[in-house]
């Protein structure tokens, strides 16, 4: 009998310790999963479309044909303040809206990511210095999608960070020519900016779990972000200039929103 | 892969102990496979480091050399890369047409150079030297890396006008770079990327400091210099020593020197860079090394001899807005006065940056 009631004891205690352990500690070591960021350009509130005009804060309005950017070093963020950075050789891309869905999204598919839930991401906007001073060494298989996808200047050495073509007009011009190709000038112009983003809910990435994130660029910002700039005042042809790049990288690193994430 | 038995009479066969069989067999097994595991003529990567001499009397060496460490295989896979056509859109314009050796890797005679389809550049050839101690290239400073300077000409309309693609590809289909790209770089891929770390390799060995006055300043071979070419040194230490200084002959800034501009090119120099019109025509002050045989002379090459260009300091110079303060005279005019005996010495000096191992050097040349 005594056995029996011990026996009995021994087994509601381990049941109730069971019960009363934490179900939420999965133990993820070891598990990854796919994670999918979705850019998506758009011009305030309307979706970006080629061969739309749009207008701007001053009245100049423009028209692209090319919109493209650089985004690297993208890292991610769990709930513990963990940090999953992609690896370095790939973490590299070029969001390119002639290549967007349908639904006008690119997509940039990041494999091997370890399983956690995440609740922020990082990514810089161009290529930093680092990686420019590492030569060669530093650009792998990229130089030549870069190269190949005009991004990579062939009268200097570096990336254009953004390729904004098109034209645009205003009360004294019609359909002049709009070009904004910033970039780094080599070590004297560091045009790198970074950009954090939250999540407005967990990003749960595992084996069997590929979540994505709607993240909206809003290219008004470009041109109407931190700071207004007017095509008239040499905004038009933005290349290496000392005065014009950094005010449209800093407009860049204002224009990107986690709009939602799908887990 | 077929194992030769040794013939053995059964008999014979029999008597042969147990393990003395297993023995012969594992030992043959084994021989086989380390047979096959040898190069077996397809190239894997070869590490055989290249040590770069600095000559005592240079400045910091300034490419990193970690990040693209100097071997055998890549110094010659550069070279191949350097004397290659194929780099160029039409298959005759490699790097060495404009780079001749003998000419201390310029474009001999030519003001300007052409390219593909007849295209006319802008600027005179410079010289290939001394790469490895320098920060930036071009007339403009538009490369700040060695490795991406190749670049610019591979990609441009006027000069070899390709695509770094398009040269990968061509590179892919050819027997001597697949071999040669595997022992360059361990991870074998013919890209862009290891095309232009082999180039960097090639142009970073390129060192030219056995000149006659390089002996004489390091006290080496017992050279002495003339009096005239002393004299030269002296005038040449006071008066142009400012801009083109140390013993690579240049500080690497960008000066406006007084040139006029020419209405056809209307060359902007570094001004293209910032667009800062602080830097209007001014252009990266070039060493005078090996001078004498790298003219014709200045960024757009008007000068066809030494004897125009110190014509052009003293009396020559124009004030075309933005021109070096350091040039600036007494009586308001721009220039650097010299007196006849000054230019003849100061030629003679210069003739002694001539560095002749370096423009026979065969480690540089085609054949």
């Amino acid at each position: 009998m005594k056995l029996t009631t011990y026996a009995c004891v021994a087994m509601l205690a381990i049941f109730l310790m069971s019960c009363s352990s934490d179900d939420n500690t999965e133990d993820l070591t070891g598990e990854t999963g796919t994670l999918t960021l979705k850019f998506d350009n758009s011009v305030g509130d309307s979706d970006f479309i080629f061969g739309d005009t749009y207008t701007k804060s001053n009245n100049e309005s423009y028209k692209l044909t090319t919109l493209k950017y650089l985004i690297s070093n993208v890292s991610i963020t769990d709930s513990e303040g963990n940090t999953f950075t992609y690896p370095y050789d790939e973490n590299i891309f070029i969001i390119d809206e002639a290549n967007a869905d349908n639904e006008g999204a690119i997509h940039i598919i990041l494999e091997g990511v370890e399983a956690a839930d995440y609740t922020q991401v990082t990514f810089g906007i161009g290529v930093d210095q680092e990686r420019y001073n590492l030569g060669a060494e530093g650009q792998g298989d990229f130089l030549e999608e870069a190269a190949d996808a005009g991004m990579l200047w062939n009268w200097s050495t570096g990336y254009r960070f953004t390729r904004f073509d098109g034209t645009y007009s205003s009360d004294s011009v019609t359909d002049e020519a709009l070009a904004i190709h910033m970039g780094s000038v080599g070590n004297a112009i560091d045009n790198y900016r970074e950009v954090t983003l939250d999540f407005p809910n967990s990003v749960r990435v595992r084996e069997d779990a590929s979540p994505q994130i709607h993240i909206v660029a809003d290219i008004a910002k470009v041109f109407d972000g931190t700071t207004s700039v007017n095509f008239s005042d040499g905004y038009d042809q933005v290349h290496t200039s000392a005065e014009t790049t950094p005010v449209i990288a800093d407009n860049m690193q204002g224009i990107f929103t986690v709009h939602h994430v799908h887990n | 892969m077929v194992l030769f038995w040794p013939p053995l009479d059964l008999q014979g066969y029999n008597k042969v102990p147990k393990m003395k069989k297993i023995l012969i067999a594992v030992v043959f097994v084994q021989y086989c496979l380390v047979s096959c595991s040898k190069d077996d003529g397809v190239g894997s990567y070869v590490n055989k480091p290249l040590s770069l001499e600095v000559p005592s009397n240079f400045p910091e060496l300034v490419y990193d050399l970690e990040n693209n460490p100097l071997t055998e295989a890549g110094f010659e896979l550069g070279k191949e890369l350097f004397f290659d056509g194929r780099l160029s859109s039409n298959g005759a314009i490699a790097c060495a047409f404009c780079h001749e050796q003998t000419f201390a890797f310029t474009h001999h005679g030519h003001t300007l150079s052409h390219g593909v389809n007849g295209g006319i550049g802008l600027r005179n050839t410079p010289p290939i030297q001394n790469m490895a101690f320098q920060k930036e290239f071009m007339w403009d400073g538009a490369a700040t890396h060695l490795d991406f300077q190749p670049i610019i000409p591979i990609t441009s309309e006027v000069e070899m006008g390709e695509t770094l693609s398009n040269v990968v590809a061509k590179l892919k289909e050819d027997a001597y770079y697949q071999k040669q790209f595997k022992k360059a770089f361990e991870d074998g891929e013919i890209n862009s990327s290891n095309m232009l770390k082999a180039l960097s390799q090639f142009m970073v060995m390129m060192v030219s400091g056995n000149s006659k006055y390089d002996k004489y300043v390091r006290n080496e071979d017992n050279v002495s210099l003339t009096q005239t070419e002393l004299d030269g040194l002296a005038t040449f230490q006071s008066k142009c020593a400012t801009c083109h200084a140390t013993d690579l002959f240049t500080d690497q800034s960008y000066r406006n020197n007084g040139l006029s501009v020419n209405p056809r090119l209307n060359d902007k120099g570094r001004f293209v860079i910032f667009e800062d019109p602080n830097d209007l025509y001014k252009f990266k002050v070039p060493s005078l090394r090996n001078i004498e045989k790298t003219y014709p002379y200045m960024h757009d090459g008007r000068f066809a001899t030494l004897e125009a260009v110190l014509d052009f300091y003293d009396s020559g110079a124009v004030d075309n807005g933005n021109v070096d303060p350091v040039l600036l005279r007494d009586d308001n005019t721009y220039g650097i006065s010299l007196t006849a005996y000054e230019k003849e010495s100061i030629i003679a000096f210069l003739k002694t940056l001539t560095d002749n191992e370096f423009l026979t050097d065969e480690r540089f040349s085609e054949y």
